[in-house]
């Protein structure tokens, strides 16, 4: 089979005539979408605040933590390989926020769970 | 199909005249319900298709820029659509391999039939980014910027995408399309 076999067997397929009330059905279904509400936006003038809250304690916390690494890295037992890592996990036991740290990580892994089930069904 | 009335069609339509927008779907329903056929090979499934794609593309009237024919924007914007369509609900393509033999293989070859049937189910098991290539190429009359356009890549993708699509799909027709005189001579 060459190429010529291949073009013309390709080009040759048969049309089909979209039915009589195709049209009809394609303007009901637009003028069903014209009537009903656009979709709210997310509010992102109202929660631009609160982002640049969050982003500025989790530069703060970062910072901190750095701060609080360098002061005690003489006792730290943990490898100097990840220093940000190592800091944060420093900081998180100063604050006594390794249960905190934990329920974050089973939420997101929860919601991650549930989002791939729900897209597999979809 | 004049690309003046297209135009005039849309302009009507973002002034808030919703009925010309009849207008467009009666000039481009042929086109974009066969073109959503080539994809699915069910009438039924072709209409919602190109229903689907008629109403995305009236959301997103105003984002066609008129630096392009209005076809150009509509075909890119249905092809888009049936693409995502295929890819959340496969078409019914059925592996080359489970295709049922001809009814005598050995001695004689498929007929038209058998073998228009056999061509669309090989292209529709081809790999996606493979069969889109080939569909919308054909669909195109083999017209290679049409088809990148609407598939919204540059030509030479679409070029090598087309030059391997036919590899594999001569490759996968081989056996089925062989000539019982050529078996013979063999």
């Amino acid at each position: 089979m060459n190429q010529e076999d291949l073009d013309r067997m390709l080009s040759t397929q048969e049309n089909i005539v979209p039915s009589s009330g195709f049209v009809d059905n394609v303007m009901d279904a637009i003028e069903c979408a014209a009537s009903t509400p656009p979709p709210i936006p997310f509010p992102w003038k109202h929660a631009l605040p609160g982002l640049a809250a969050w982003l500025i304690a989790l530069v703060s916390f970062v910072y901190l933590a750095f701060a609080h690494f360098d002061a005690s890295s003489a006792r730290s037992t943990l490898p100097r390989t990840a220093p940000m890592l190592a800091a944060i996990i420093e900081s998180l036991k100063a604050v006594d926020g390794e249960w905190i740290a934990v329920a974050l990580l089973v939420s997101a892994a929860s919601v991650f769970f549930s989002m791939r089930i729900v897209g597999a069904r979809v | 199909m004049g690309a003046s009335e297209d135009e005039a069609d849309v302009e009507r339509v973002l002034a808030g005249e919703l009925g010309a927008f009849e207008h467009i779907v009666r000039r481009w329903q042929g086109p974009l319900v066969n073109l959503a056929f080539r994809f699915c090979h069910d009438r039924s499934r072709a209409e919602d298709m190109a229903q689907d794609a008629f109403l995305r593309a009236w959301r997103a009237l105003s984002q066609w820029r008129k630096d392009a024919p209005f076809s150009t924007w509509l075909f890119a914007v249905a092809t888009n659509l049936y693409r995502s369509e295929l890819r959340r609900i496969p078409p019914n393509a059925v592996a080359l391999e489970a295709i049922a033999e001809p009814r005598a293989p050995a001695t004689r070859s498929l007929d038209e039939e058998d073998r228009d049937r056999a061509l669309k189910r090989a292209v529709l098991g081809l790999p996606p980014k493979y069969r889109d290539a080939l569909i919308v190429f054909y669909f195109h009359s083999q017209d290679i910027p049409s088809a990148a356009r609407s598939l919204g890549v540059p030509e030479g993708t679409l070029k090598a995408r087309l030059s391997r699509g036919r590899d594999i799909l001569r490759g996968k027709l081989q056996k089925l399309f062989a000539k019982p005189d050529t078996k013979e001579a063999l």
